[in-house]
C-alpha cells in the first residue's frame, strides 16, 4: 500500500554516492584479487552459475525466516534440504556444486551427517563387505543416516562414553544399551528427527576369557545400526529418539538425544576395516594403529580450518561497508565540517582492520591445512604414517585458534556496527548463532590445545636428546636450533627487526613459541610439575605455535606468488604486517620476556600499527569486495553492495515485518491481545 | 506436546556421583557463611522481597518459561504483552512500589512491551514536565490511560543527538508546533514499546523558531488513536522486525508528515517557548539533566555484577557437576575429575567470579557518591541563589564531585557493561557444548543483555569524554589550579613521585596494587597531554590512546572501590573473619589477574617490574585460584539467584543437570510432536498431522 514514506530518500551523501567514492579512491584490482583468492579450486566460476538457480526458487528467499518459530523454522530448512537435493538430480550437480548451493543457502542442512561423517564414516571405517552392502544404500539416498558419538555426560573425552555394545556370543548379536541416563547420545546432528539409521560409537564388551557372566571393554566402537522403522518413520522397540529442543543457533538441525534397552544388532554392523570381533570365537582384532579411526575428526576440523576465512569475511564485508556509510559526530578538531565517515575513527578502525588482515591470514593457513591434510591422507593410504601426529597437531591448535578468531571477530563486527548490529538487517545473527557452535564442537577448543603441547613437549624432549643431529621434520630443526644457541648465551638482545624487516617478524614468531615450547618441556620433564597446573601454559604455547604457522604461511604465500600486480601485491604486504604486528602488540609480554622482540620495537607497534591502518583505510572497501561475498548470502541490509542501507532496514521493517499486520490492545485491564479478537487471553494460556 | 517417555527410560539415572552429591559435598567443603554474605550483598529486606513475588508469580500459568526459546517472534511478543498485563494487574491489586515492579520483572527474566512506558517515558514526563504538563500527561500516564515511549534514535542517528533530523517548527499563527521527518533516516528506530504497543511518545526533534534551529527538544506526540489503536493520519509507525535479543520487545519505527501538536505538548519544565510572543526561554539548569544519565549509567554498573554473576552462577554449578578426563598424574582407576579442577576452567571462571563482586561493589559506591552529589546540588540550587549549575563544559576548578562522577560514570558504564556482557559468553563457552543449549540459560540472556554495550552511549565513544576529562584534570594539576577530588590527588601524587619511581609492592601489600593501578593511569593521562599538547597530534589520530586510558582508569576505579568496600569497618561487622579473608584474596585476583593481562602497560608506566608480572602470572595468581576453588559454590549461592530466574538446566541449585536437560528435550520441545517424511523426493514434509500449536 502506497503511503507518504514512499517519497522519503536518506539523508546527503547517501549510501551509494559514499561506496561510488570509496570504490573510486583505491587502486586495488577487486577482480585480479578475487581471482587470486578463489578461483584455483573452481569456487568463483561455481557461486556464478549456481546463484542464478537459488534465486528462481522462492523456498529460498530468505526475507521472514528470522519470525518464525523452532518447529516452522525446522519444516523450512528441511524443505529446502529436500529442493537442494532435487536440483542437485536436476542440475547434475557434483558433490562441490551441491556444497556451493548449500553455502549460499545458508541453512545448516539436516542432511548434513547423512553427506558428511555418515557416509565418510562408512567409507573409511566399514571392511570391503561393508561397503559393498552398504554404500550404494546410502549413495541412492535408501537410507539416511547420521553419526552418533557424542553423549549426555560425555564429549571430548571418546574412552568415557557409557552406551554398551555387549557381544552375546550365543546369538552372534551386539546387545545395544543405555545404562544410565548420562549414557544417551546427545547432539547428534540429522538424527533427532531425519535419519533412520546411524553410526553408534559404543563400549565394545566381550566375555572375558574363562569367567563366564564377566565382560571386558575394548573401548569405544562403531557401529551401523537402524534407529527409525523405514515406513512409519517412528523409532524401532528398544530405541528412544528425539531432537534435544533449541539452541543458541542451529535452529534448521535437529541435534539428537537416543536411547538403547537391550536392542540387538546383527555381527555384521560392527564396522570392521581395522579392528572385528571373531564371530565363532568372539575373539577380539585389534587395529594395528588406533590413531586412524579417528581420521575423519582429523578431516573437519581440517574443513573447519578451511572455511574460517569465508565466515569472518562476510563479517567484515558488513563491518566495512557499514561503517563507510554510517557518519556519526563531527571531527574535534574541526567542528564546523560534515559528520565523519565511522570507519576513519581509529577506535573502529582497530576493531576491523586486524579482522579484514586475519581474513587473508585465514585464507593462506586454510590452503596450507588442507594440502598437509590431503599428502598426509596420501602417506597413510600408503601405510606411511610418519606425517599423522603432526598434522593432528596441526588440525587441533589451527581448529582452536582459527574458529576463536572467527565467531570473535564476528561479533567484534557486529557491536562495530552500533546499534543497527542488533538489529536483524546486519546479517551478523544468524551467522553469530550458528558459528558460535564452533569454538565447542569437534573438541573444545580448550580442551584441544593439550594435544598441540603433548606434540611439541614430545618435539622438543628429542631435540633436547640430540641436539646437533639434523632434524626429523622444520619444527625439530627449529627446536634444536633453539637449543643450540640457548647453550651459546643467557643475556642476548632480540636481534629482530620486525619493524623493518617482514621476514623477521616470521622468525620472532617461530623464537617466541620455541621459547614457550621449551619452557614448558623444562617444567613438565625436568621439573615434574603436575598436567594440570600446566594447562593454562599448555594453552598459550597451542596459540603461540598456531599463531606462528598463521604468520609464515602468510608470509610465505605473498613471497612464492608471482602472480598478483604489485599494487595488489603492496596491500596484502600491508595486511600481513597488521596481522602479525597487531598480533604482536597483543601478545607484547610473550614476545618481550624471551627476547623475541625489543623493548624499544615494542613500545613502537602501536603507533606502527595506527601507520598501517591508515595505509590501509582507502583500499578498505575494495578489500572486502575482493571476497566476493554475493548480497544473497550476506542477506544484510548494512552490507548491501550497493550501500542502500537504511531504504532496506526501512523496507525490512515495514514491509516484510509480520508483526506489523497485528493490532494489539495495550490496556492492562482489558485481557484481550489482538485487538477485536476477543480472545480473553484465553487464546494465549490455552496453548501453556 | 510429546508423549512421556517409556518406563526403562525413567528408570535411568545420571552416571557416577549425582549431581546433587557433588554439589553437597562442594557446600560442605567450605565454611563461609552464606546467609550472611547474601545480605550484605543484597540487603534482608530485597532477600524478602525476591521471595515474596517469586511464591506469588512461579505458580501463575501466564509466566510460564517452558516454550521462551520455541516461538516465533508474533506469537512470542503476544505471549509477552500478557504477562505484562498480568504484571501490571499483580501491581495494582498489591500495591507495589516501583521497586517491587522492577524485581518481578527481573524474575520473569525478559523484556516486555510496556517496559519504556513504565521507565523512559514516565520519567520523562515527571523531569521535564511542567505542573501543568503533569496533570495533563503524567497523571494519566501513571493509570495507564495513555501508553507512551520515548523516542530518540533515529534510524541515521544515534549517540549524536545533536544530528537528529525530526523537526518541529513553531507555527506563531496558530501556536502549534509541526513535527516532521524530512527524510528516510530521520524515522526514529529501535524505539522500545512503540512498534505495537505504545500510543503517545515523547519525541525528540530539532525545535525551529523562525527559521532559526534551538536543538533537539522533547515533544509529547500521540501516535495512535485511542479507540481503535490504529496510527493516526500522517503518521507512519510500526515495529522494526526482529532482532539479535530483545525479541519480546516491540522496538518501534516512527515517521511524521507534517503532523501538528498544540503548544501545551512541547516538554516545558527547563525551556519553553512563550506562547503570545513566540519567544524562545533557555533552559535553567541543565546539570538537572545530565544527572539522570549519570544515574542511568551508575544503575547500569550496579546491575553489571548481577548480570555477570547469572553467568558464573551456572557455568560454576555446571563445572562442579560435569566431570571430563581423568587427571593425566592421578591413580589409573580415579574416577573421572570436576571440570572445576582444571585450572583453566578456574582460570576463566574464578576472574568473573571475583568481576562480579568487584563490580556490585563499585556500583554500590558509585550510586551512593551520586546521591551525596544530588543532595548537595539541590542544596546549591535552591531558590534565592543564583549560582548557576554546572554544565557539561564549563565546570569550574575545584567545583565538585559532579565532573568526577560524570567521567567516572561514562567509563565505568563502558567496562562494567562490557565485562559482564563479554563474561557471559566466556561463561557459556566454559559450558562446552551443553553451553550451546538454549535449555543453559545463557545464550539468550547474554543476546538480551548485549545492547547495553551500545546504549546509554556507545562503550567505545563513551571513552572520550573519560579522556577528555582526564585530560582538563591533568592541565588543571600542571598550572597549580586543581579541583579537589580523587582524580586530581592521583595525578599529583604520580607527579610528585616520577623521580623517584614507584616500587609498588603488589604481590604483598593489597594497598600497592590500588597504587599502582593509580600510577598506570596517571601515566598514560600525561602520555596522551604530551601527545595532545605538546605533539599537537589530532584528537581524532589519538582515540585508540584516549581508549586505552579511559580503560585504565575505569580498572582503577574498579580497584579502589573494591578495595575500599573489602576494608571497610561495615563489612568487617557483617561478615566471618574468614569470609572477610575470602572477599580479600576476591580483591586481590580481581587484581592481579587484570594486572597479568594489561602486563605491557603496567610494565612500561614503571608501575611495576618484569620479575614482578612474571610471579603474578606464575604463583600469585595461580595460588589465589587454589585458595578460592574450594568456596566457589557458596560464593555463587550467596547470590541468591532463583533457580526459576536462572532458568537453565546447567544451573540448577539442586544439581540435577542432566535430568532436567533430558526432560526439557523430550517434554518441552515441540520439534517432537512432528514425524516427518525423510526423503528429497516426497515433497511432503509430515508423515503425521501434529496438534495445532499456532495461536
Amino acid at each position: 500500500m502506497p503511503d507518504f514514506t514512499d517519497r522519503l530518500r536518506p539523508s546527503q551523501p547517501d549510501g551509494p554516492t559514499t561506496l561510488a567514492r570509496e570504490r573510486g579512491q583505491s587502486n586495488v584490482s577487486v577482480n585480479e584479487l578475487g581471482q587470486h583468492l578463489l578461483s584455483s579450486d573452481g569456487f568463483l566460476e561455481r557461486q556464478t552459475r549456481i546463484l542464478p538457480i537459488l534465486r528462481r526458487e522462492p523456498l529460498f528467499s530468505k526475507e521472514k525466516q528470522q519470525n518464525l518459530s523452532r518447529p516452522d523454522r525446522f519444516k523450512l530448512a528441511l524443505a529446502r534440504a529436500k529442493l537442494l537435493r532435487r536440483l542437485t538430480d536436476q542440475y547434475k550437480w557434483s558433490h562441490d556444486d551441491y556444497k556451493m548451493a548449500e553455502y549460499l543457502v545458508d541453512d545448516v542442512s539436516p542432511y548434513f551427517l547423512h553427506m558428511e561423517m555418515f557416509v565418510t564414516t562408512v567409507r573409511e571405517q566399514a571392511s570391503k563387505a561393508q561397503r559393498a552392502y552398504w554404500m550404494p544404500l546410502i549413495e541412492s539416498w535408501k537410507i539416511i543416516g547420521a553419526y552418533g558419538q557424542t553423549e549426555l555426560g560425555h564429549g571430548s573425552n571418546v574412552r568415557g562414553l557409557e552406551l554398551e555394545a555387549r557381544w552375546d556370543n550365543r546369538t552372534k548379536e551386539f546387545v545395544l544399551h543405555s545404562p544410565t541416563l548420562t549414557a544417551s547420545k546427545w547432539w547428534n546432528g540429522s538424527l533427532g528427527r531425519i535419519a533412520n539409521h546411524s553410526i553408534v560409537v559404543a563400549q565394545l564388551l566381550l566375555p572375558k576369557a574363562g569367567s563366564p557372566g564377566q565382560y571386558l571393554s575394548q573401548g569405544p566402537h562403531q557401529f551401523i545400526v537402524q534407529v527409525r522403522d523405514m515406513k512409519t518413520h517412528q523409532p524401532l522397540d528398544g530405541v528412544v529418539i528425539g531432537d534435544i529442543g533449541p539452541k543458541y543457533g542451529y535452529a534448521t538441525m535437529d541435534n539428537a538425544y537416543m536411547l538403547f534397552d537391550n536392542f540387538r544388532i546383527p555381527h555384521s554392523a560392527m564396522l570392521s576395516r581395522y579392528s572385528s570381533v571373531n564371530p565363532d570365537t568372539g575373539v577380539y582384532t585389534k587395529p594395528e594403529r588406533p590413531a586412524l579411526v579417528y581420521g575423519s575428526l582429523t578431516y573437519v576440523r581440517a574443513n573447519i580450518v578451511h572455511h574460517a576465512r569465508l565466515v569472518l569475511a562476510r563479517a567484515v564485508t558488513i563491518a566495512v561497508r557499514y561503517t563507510a556509510i554510517r557518519r556519526q559526530f563531527q571531527d574535534r578538531d574541526d567542528k564546523n565540517g560534515p559528520e565523519i565517515s565511522v570507519l576513519d575513527y581509529p577506535t573502529v578502525q582497530i576493531r576491523i582492520f586486524p579482522l579484514l588482515a586475519t581474513t587473508f591470514a585465514l585464507h593462506y593457513t586454510g590452503l596450507a591445512m588442507r594440502s598437509v591434510y590431503q599428502s598426509t591422507r596420501q602417506d597413510v593410504e600408503q601405510g606411511d604414517f610418519r606425517s599423522l601426529a603432526h598434522m593432528h597437531s596441526m588440525s587441533s591448535g589451527l581448529k582452536s585458534l582459527c574458529t576463536m578468531l572467527a565467531a570473535d571477530g564476528i561479533e567484534t563486527c557486529r557491536r562495530a556496527l552500533g546499534g543497527h548490529g542488533f538489529g536483524g538487517g546486519s546479517g551478523l545473527i544468524q551467522l553469530n548463532n550458528d558459528y558460535l557452535s564452533k569454538p565447542t564442537v569437534e573438541g573444545d577448543n580448550w580442551m584441544i590445545t593439550q594435544q598441540v603441547a603433548a606434540y611439541l613437549i614430545k618435539k622438543m624432549a628429542a631435540a633436547v636428546e640430540s641436539p646437533s643431529t639434523p632434524g626429523a621434520d622444520k619444527t625439530e630443526a627449529g627446536f634444536k636450533e633453539f637449543i643450540q644457541n640457548k647453550q651459546g648465551s643467557e643475556t642476548r638482545h632480540s636481534g629482530y627487526d620486525v619493524l623493518g624487516k617482514d621476514q623477521d617478524i616470521v622468525k620472532s614468531f617461530e623464537m617466541r613459541a620455541t621459547a614457550l615450547a621449551y619452557d614448558v618441556y623444562e617444567q613438565r620433564v625436568l621439573k615434574k610439575l603436575s598436567w594440570t597446573s600446566l594447562l593454562i601454559q599448555l594453552h598459550k604455547l597451542s596459540k603461540a605455535q598456531s599463531q606462528s604457522i598463521l604468520v609464515g604461511t602468510f608470509y610465505e604465500a605473498l613471497s612464492a606468488d608471482s602472480t598478483l600486480s604489485s599494487s595488489n601485491k603492496i596491500i596484502l604486504r600491508d595486511l600481513f604486517r597488521l596481522f602479525a604486528l597487531y598480533t604482536m602488540e597483543n601478545e607484547g609480554y610473550e614476545f618481550f620476556c624471551c627476547n623475541a622482540v625489543s623493548q624499544a620495537d615494542l613500545n613502537n607497534l602501536s603507533a606502527r600499527v595506527q601507520d598501517l591502518m591508515t595505509r590501509i583505510r582507502p583500499h578498505a572497501v575494495k578489500l572486502v569486495d575482493s571476497w566476493m561475498i554475493p548480497d544473497y548470502l550476506l542477506d544484510s541490509a548494512l552490507g548491501r553492495y550497493d550501500g542502500r542501507v537504511y531504504e532496506d532496514l526501512y523496507n525490512r521493517a515495514h514491509r516484510l515485518n509480520p508483526l506489523n499486520r497485528i493490532t494489539f490492545n495495550p490496556n492492562y485491564w482489558e485481557e484481550e491481545i489482538v485487538k477485536g479478537s476477543g480472545d480473553n487471553g484465553s487464546g494465549i494460556l490455552s496453548k501453556l | 506436546m510429546p508423549s512421556p517417555p517409556p518406563d526403562w527410560v525413567k528408570a535411568l539415572k545420571p552416571s557416577g556421583p549425582q549431581g546433587s552429591e557433588l554439589l553437597a559435598a562442594e557446600r560442605a567443603q567450605s565454611n563461609i557463611n552464606i546467609d550472611k554474605l547474601s545480605e550484605l550483598l543484597h540487603t534482608k529486606e530485597a532477600l524478602d522481597r525476591q521471595q515474596k513475588l517469586l511464591t506469588l508469580l512461579e505458580p501463575e500459568k501466564v509466566f510460564d518459561k517452558s516454550q521462551n526459546h520455541t516461538l516465533g517472534r508474533v506469537e512470542r511478543l503476544q505471549r509477552s504483552l500478557a504477562k505484562a498485563k498480568r504484571l501490571q494487574q499483580l501491581a495494582e491489586q498489591n500495591k507495589w512500589s516501583m521497586e517491587e515492579l522492577h524485581a518481578a520483572n527481573e524474575l520473569i527474566g525478559e523484556p516486555t512491551p510496556y517496559g519504556l512506558h513504565a521507565s523512559m517515558f514516565l520519567v520523562t514526563l515527571r523531569e521535564q514536565g511542567s505542573p501543568e504538563q503533569h496533570k495533563v500527561f503524567l497523571q494519566r500516564a501513571e493509570k495507564y490511560e495513555i501508553i507512551g515511549c520515548y523516542a530518540q534514535t533515529e534510524l541515521g542517528h544515534g549517540s549524536n543527538v545533536r544530528g537528529l533530523e525530526t523537526t518541529a517548527t513553531w507555527n506563531q499563527e496558530d501556536q502549534t508546533f509541526t513535527i516532521n521527518s524530512p527524510t528516510l533516516t530521520a524515522s526514529k528506530w529501535w524505539i522500545g514499546s512503540l512498534g505495537r504497543t505504545a500510543n503517545h511518545a515523547v519525541v525528540m526533534a530539532q525545535l525551529f523558531i523562525g527559521g532559526k534551529n534551538f536543538g533537539p527538544h522533547p515533544f509529547v506526540v500521540q501516535v495512535r488513536d485511542l479507540e481503535t489503536h490504529q496510527p493516526l493520519e500522517n503518521v507512519y509507525v510500526g515495529d522494526i522486525g526482529p532482532k539479535f535479543g530483545y525479541n519480546t520487545m516491540d522496538n518501534g519505527f516512527l515517521l511524521f508528515n507534517n503532523v501538528k501538536i498544540p503548544h501545551i505538548n512541547m516538554l516545558a519544565r527547563f525551556s519553553r517557548i512563550e506562547k503570545d510572543t513566540g519567544k524562545y526561554i533557555r533552559p535553567a539548569l541543565p546539570s538537572l539533566v545530565y544527572g539522570t544519565l549519570t544515574w542511568v549509567r551508575s544503575n547500569i554498573v550496579l546491575q553489571s555484577g548481577g548480570v555477570l554473576a547469572r553467568g558464573v552462577t551456572i557455568a560454576t554449578r555446571y563445572a562442579a557437576v560435569r566431570r571430563q578426563f581423568q587427571d593425566r598424574d592421578a591413580e589409573p582407576n580415579a574416577g573421572e575429575n570436576q571440570v572445576l579442577n582444571y585450572k583453566m576452567v578456574q582460570v576463566r571462571l574464578l576472574p568473573l567470579l571475583a568481576s562480579m563482586y568487584a563490580l556490585h561493589f563499585t556500583g554500590r559506591g558509585m550510586m551512593q557518591l551520586y546521591q551525596e552529589n544530588q543532595d548537595r546540588m539541590k542544596a546549591a540550587a535552591s531558590p534565592g541563589q543564583n549560582s548557576r549549575g554546572p554544565g557539561p563544559e564549563e565546570l569550574r576548578a575545584g567545583a565538585d564531585l559532579l565532573a568526577d562522577l560524570h567521567a567516572t560514570s561514562c567509563g565505568l558504564k563502558a567496562l562494567a557493561s562490557t565485562t559482564a556482557g563479554e563474561g557471559l559468553e566466556v561463561c557459556r563457552r566454559a559450558c562446552g557444548g551443553h553451553g550451546y543449549s538454549s535449555y543453559s540459560g545463557i545464550g539468550s540472556y547474554y543476546a538480551d543483555y548485549l545492547p547495553t554495550l551500545t546504549w546509554e552511549g556507545d562503550n567505545y565513544m563513551l571513552t572520550q569524554q573519560v579522556a577528555r576529562y582526564l585530560l582538563k584534570s591533568a592541565r588543571a594539576v600542571l598550572s597549580g589550579k586543581s579541583a579537589d577530588n580523587d582524580t586530581s590527588r592521583i595525578l599529583k601524587s604520580y607527579l610528585d613521585r616520577r623521580d623517584k619511581g614507584a616500587s609498588f609492592d603488589v604481590l604483598e601489600e593489597d594497598k600497592d596494587i590500588v597504587d599502582a593501578f593509580a600510577w598506570r593511569t596517571a601515566h598514560l593521562t600525561f602520555e596522551a597531554l604530551k601527545h595532545r599538547d605538546a605533539d599537537k597530534r589530532s584528537w581524532n589520530s589519538l582515540l585508540v590512546d584516549f581508549w586505552r586510558l579511559s580503560t585504565a582508569h575505569s580498572q582503577y576505579m574498579v580497584v579502589r572501590n573494591f578495595y575500599e568496600s573489602v576494608s571497610s569497618p561495615q563489612l568487617s561487622q557483617a561478615l566471618d573473619p574468614e569470609t572477610k579473608t575470602l572477599m580479600h584474596a576476591l580483591f586481590r585476583l580481581y587484581a592481579l589477574h587484570t594486572l597479568e593481562r594489561e602486563a605491557a602497560e603496567f610494565f612500561s608506566s614503571g608501575a611495576v617490574t618484569v620479575r614482578q608480572i612474571t610471579l603474578t602470572r606464575t604463583t600469585a595468581v595461580m595460588k589465589l585460584l587454589d585458595e578460592i576453588r574450594p568456596h566457589a559454590i557458596s560464593l555463587v549461592d550467596a547470590w541468591a539467584i532463583p533457580d526459576w530466574q536462572l532458568d537453565s538446566s546447567l544451573g540448577r541449585s539442586d544439581g540435577k543437570v542432566y535430568e532436567d536437560l533430558f526432560r526439557r528435550a523430550s517434554q518441552e520441545n515441540p520439534v517432537n510432536d512432528l514425524v516427518f517424511d525423510p526423503y528429497p523426493w516426497n515433497e511432503a514434509l509430515l508423515k503425521n498431522q501434529p496438534p495445532k500449536s499456532k495461536l
